[in-house]
């Protein structure tokens, strides 16, 4: 089975994000890097279903150079090869343009099975799955918690408002994974040693003969605003305060 | 005096006729012969399997210190006797046999060559000795039989049910009827000859004096025969004793000095760091042929004292862990998997690599079960107390290291804790960049801003990140300010110093994290460091000089306690209540810091210090040890909570520690008993700066409890977790 798994390098979430005075993106100096937590359950779905079914993994970004340390990553995690698409063109490219790219470089290859995050923790999108799979002319099971793939079909449990969707679909499929699909594993230090060796592709824009004109581009980004300073009411009377506490709500948070 | 040589002993010149009335000599050298043969072939095999595998090791280095440990641990029997009542028993079979064979030594000696001097007082004095030892092994047999079979404490056996084998029942048996018989002979010798003329100094030996007085109504004939069988059925005892040492339990008396010359001279706790991460095929133990030969042969010196288990919190606290066990079931695989790969071995043609079958078992999960190799908390109990120098925390850590680096099969909360020391360099997760802001308002100042500091305070993740850590990293801070102490911290440079990884079994995590600091230190040109949490303390002082970090390394409860003792911290308020000292394990039994905490409290105004059941050396881990921190605890009782009710039997009002783990841990032992009313944990730190009585002098705070206001600024207001 030729199972792909599309990665994404994001912050940690734990990083401190600045934006850059000019508004148009965020200030890279300092921040950790590290593989899309949605997207890891994507690459570990992909290996458990390697070792169930055979085959192998195909990992593919979009990113610039450090990207490579996330599909590292994913080959230290079992992944046997890796398509590491890096254009300066396609940096911070919409999700149109990133699906675009993903798409020209996995039609190269053979598929059967395509996973993705259901959507990454920085740009928030949701959008990259469901376009590759237009893109690619395939069906799509979206933020799926459980999988089962067999007889050239796939089963995916997807939750909804109160309730959860079965759905069953023919091969080759994109699947976009939601958290509780699986632990994804931690690599062993052989796997991390042979990552190092694994063959990695590197292409642009112009190998893969897009385009790399987006369809939405970022017009300008703004920290949330800052927290106002909390406010502590004084006062001996506990009615009073409390009564100070409504007035406050209601005419100054405007909350009630 | 050649033998056969008849010889007049009267009054004066007291003595007596070795081997009288016993004089088939050849057909005792034939059995001498065959016993010795038994005894070496034994040995000889044993030797085999010792050599059958294992990874080469050097443990003959440094003679001078290996002698020491000999003499103070074999000969003396240091350890032995820090548990007084099995010690006693030891050492009166253990210096009573020693004392015998000296005897008997000397006995023989003058029976083949003959010794000028034995007779008359030395004679005499001779007799009574060995009498008085003789005496002691049989005490002891009586003792270690009570012990064993009456009384059988927890510590011989495991959860509740005695180990005991046939071959224990035999030894004792043998070395009581040894001493039984050789009684008997002297009684009958004594009973014989006390009535010839002039022998009058019988009772010297008087327990064979006394024996002989109840043995009335026995004809002299009949007694000279009694005696000869009596002696001939010691004779047979004592050679079929020789001959059974290489396959019994009696073999510690020589693994077990062997394994004491043999002992690490490495700083306590020395965990071998992993050399070479890029070539090597295998890290870990995963298998018996990833040990060194010693790791193996330390199962041989092990004789199911317990001594170990009798300390270990993970045992106590109903774990299926018990150091013993895990020692004794390597040494049962061990003993199955040995002759195999010997036989292989010698199968093998010259120049070839062996055939070795598979094993049948695995040995980490099987042998070693994998609850009993995650429920060490590295405490070092066991090492600590093994009197035979068997180090079983570097076997538990490198069965860790197979499971975490080989198949990265470990517990998933530990997973996360390794994550997030990757990516945040602490085991939190909580952003790195907020490593800096303990105490935005104390004004410590960084390296960066001013490297020309006498000390790095090494903050650690507990200080930089727990709230509750926190608090102490601030009042040692500030104790350190008050008392002009020169010092400087990382901020945002300073990384998690790697202790969890390195015991949790991801060395390389480990050396990725000892390394990034090591840097950073030594790029300021660190040479002094003060640590606030004995984990940091212990891996910066005893690992990094592995990766080049080689700093003059203290931790705060030394620093001030030399600062109290220079008087440049004084105390203004004393203090109230009863206080106990737990004993973090990376302090004392790593570090032998034990007095300097103590010092720090007993200085402070009032205050009353009480000791727990366990302190010291045997102090009892608060539970957090060797990555247990991050890990749940599952099975058995708590094992910080069995700490806290130690601390409540004294009844102790305040826990005081060195270490924030432990304070963690004792103040969820705390809350866990319904305590927090009358009880509080806090560090050292709190409890001298809280005495420094300086906040209150400077200003009238509204609340005095009231920790220091440490809400972030606005600028890093706590980010938002991403929504699922």
């Amino acid at each position: 089975m030729n199972i792909v798994a599309c990665v994404k390098q994001v912050p940690d979430t734990e990083a401190l994000i600045k934006v850059k005075p000019d508004g148009s993106g965020i200030e890279e100096g300092g921040i950790k890097w590290v593989m899309n937590p949605y997207d890891e359950f994507g690459v570990e779905e992909a290996l458990k279903l390697k070792e169930k079914l055979g085959g192998e993994v195909t990992v593919v970004s979009v990113g610039p150079a450090r990207t490579m340390e996330t599909i590292r990553t994913a080959l230290a995690m079992g992944a046997e090869k890796g398509i590491h698409i890096d254009d300066p063109a396609l940096y911070n490219a919409d999700a149109y343009t990133t699906a675009n790219a993903l798409a020209a470089a996995i039609k190269e290859i053979p598929y059967d099975i395509i996973f993705c995050g259901q959507r990454a923790i920085d740009g928030d999108m949701g959008q990259v799955g469901s376009i590759l799979a237009e893109l690619l002319d395939i069906p799509q099971c979206t933020i799926v918690t459980k999988l089962d793939v067999g007889d050239g079909k796939a089963t995916a449990v997807k939750p909804i408002e109160g309730a959860q969707l079965v759905l069953e679909t023919s091969l080759p499929c994109v699947i976009t994974a939601q958290k509780g699909l699986n632990e994804p594993r931690y690599a062993s230090l052989p796997g991390i040693m042979k990552a190092k060796k694994k063959p990695v592709d590197v292409k642009n824009a112009a190998a893969l003969g897009i385009s790399v004109e987006p369809k939405a581009k970022i017009e300008k980004m703004t920290p949330p605003p800052a927290r106002p300073p909390g406010k502590i009411i004084e006062g001996e009377d506990p009615a009073a305060k409390a009564a100070e506490v409504i007035r406050l709500l209601r005419e100054e948070a405007k909350v009630i | 005096m050649a033998h056969g040589a008849k010889h007049v002993y009267t009054v004066g010149n007291e003595g007596r006729e070795v081997f009288w009335n016993a004089p088939y000599e050849l057909i005792l050298f034939a059995f001498t012969a065959v016993a010795m043969a038994i005894f070496a072939y034994g040995l000889y095999r044993r030797w085999q399997l010792w050599k059958a595998i294992g990874k080469p090791e050097d443990r003959t280095d440094n003679a001078g210190a290996r002698i020491q440990s000999l003499i103070s641990n074999g000969l003396f029997q240091i350890k032995t006797f820090r548990d007084v009542y099995p010690g006693i028993m030891h050492a009166l079979i253990f210096f009573g046999f020693f004392v015998l064979i000296f005897g008997a030594a000397i006995d023989a000696t003058q029976f083949h060559i003959g010794l000028p001097f034995f007779h008359g007082s030395f004679y005499l004095w001779f007799s009574l000795i060995m009498e008085i030892f003789g005496l002691a092994v049989l005490l002891g047999v009586v003792i270690a039989v009570y012990r064993r079979y009456i009384e059988k404490p927890d510590r011989l056996g495991y959860m509740g049910t005695p180990d005991n084998t046939a071959d224990d029942a035999i030894v004792l048996t043998l070395i009581g009827s040894i001493i039984v018989t050789g009684f008997l002979i002297e009684a009958l010798r004594l009973y014989v000859n006390v009535n010839v003329d002039g022998f009058t100094w019988g009772m010297w030996s008087f327990v064979g004096y006394a024996l002989s007085k109840t043995l009335t109504g026995i004809g002299y004939d009949t007694a000279r025969v009694l005696h000869k069988w009596m002696w001939w059925i010691h004779t047979f005892i004592v050679l079929g004793f020789i001959a059974y040492i290489p396959w019994s339990r009696l073999l510690h008396i020589i693994t077990s000095p062997a394994n004491q010359y043999m002992m690490s001279l490495k700083p306590k706790g020395y965990l071998e760091p992993i050399g070479d991460f890029e070539t090597a095929e295998s890290f870990g133990v995963g298998q018996l042929e990833d040990f060194t030969w010693k790791q193996i042969f330390d199962s041989e010196a092990c004789t199911r004292c317990g001594r170990c288990q009798d300390g270990c919190p993970a045992y106590l606290s109903g774990k299926p862990l018990s150091p013993k066990k895990v020692i004794q079931d390597l040494k049962t695989y061990w003993l199955e998997r040995a002759p195999v790969v010997l036989a292989a071995q010698k199968a093998a043609p010259e120049g070839e690599e062996p055939q070795i079958p598979e094993p049948e078992k695995l040995m980490v999960g099987e042998v070693i079960d994998l609850h009993e190799l995650w429920a060490c908390t590295n405490c070092m109990y066991c090492i600590e107390h093994c009197p035979v120098c068997i180090e079983h925390v570097p076997k538990i850590v490198g069965m860790r290291q197979y499971k975490v680096l080989m198949e990265a099969d470990f517990a998933p909360e530990l997973q996360l804790t390794y994550r997030n020391m990757e990516n945040n360099s602490n085991p939190w997760g909580i952003g790195a960049h907020l490593r800096q802001d303990w105490a935005p308002e104390l004004g410590v100042k960084t390296l960066a801003e001013d490297a020309n500091v006498e000390y790095l305070f090494y903050v650690g993740c507990s200080g930089s990140f727990d709230d509750r850590g926190k608090k102490v990293a601030v009042a040692l801070a500030k104790i350190l300010k008050e008392a002009g102490v020169s010092f400087g911290v990382l901020g945002a440079e300073e990384g998690c110093c790697g202790d969890s990884a390195m015991r949790g079994g991801n060395e390389y995590l480990y050396q990725i994290l000892a390394q990034t600091n090591i840097e950073v230190m030594s790029g300021y040109g660190v040479k002094k460091i003060i640590c606030m949490c004995p984990h940091g303390y212990n891996a910066l002082k005893k690992d990094y000089p592995h990766f080049g970090g080689n700093y003059e390394v203290y931790h705060h409860t030394e620093i001030l306690a030399d600062l109290i003792a220079q008087g440049r911290i004084t105390f203004k308020k004393s203090v109230e209540g009863l206080f106990t000292y737990h004993d973090s394990c990376f302090l004392g039994r790593y570090n032998d810091v034990y007095d300097q905490p103590r010092n720090a409290l007993k200085a402070i105004p009032g205050l009353n210090l009480v000791e727990m059941d366990r302190s010291y050396a045997k102090s009892f881990c608060c539970g957090a040890g060797g990555a247990r921190m991050w890990m749940e605890e599952d099975i058995g009782e708590r094992i910080n909570d069995m700490r806290t009710d130690q601390a409540i039997a004294v009844n102790a009002g305040t826990i005081a520690v060195g270490c924030p783990f432990c304070l963690t841990m004792m103040a969820d032992g705390i809350k866990d008993r319904e305590k927090e009313e009358s009880m509080d944990a806090l560090d050292i730190a709190e409890i001298v700066w809280n005495a420094m009585g300086i906040e209150e002098a400077a200003e009238e705070a509204p609340s005095g409890e009231a920790p220091p206001a440490e809400e972030t600024s606005e600028a890093e207001a706590p980010k938002e977790e991403p929504s699922e």
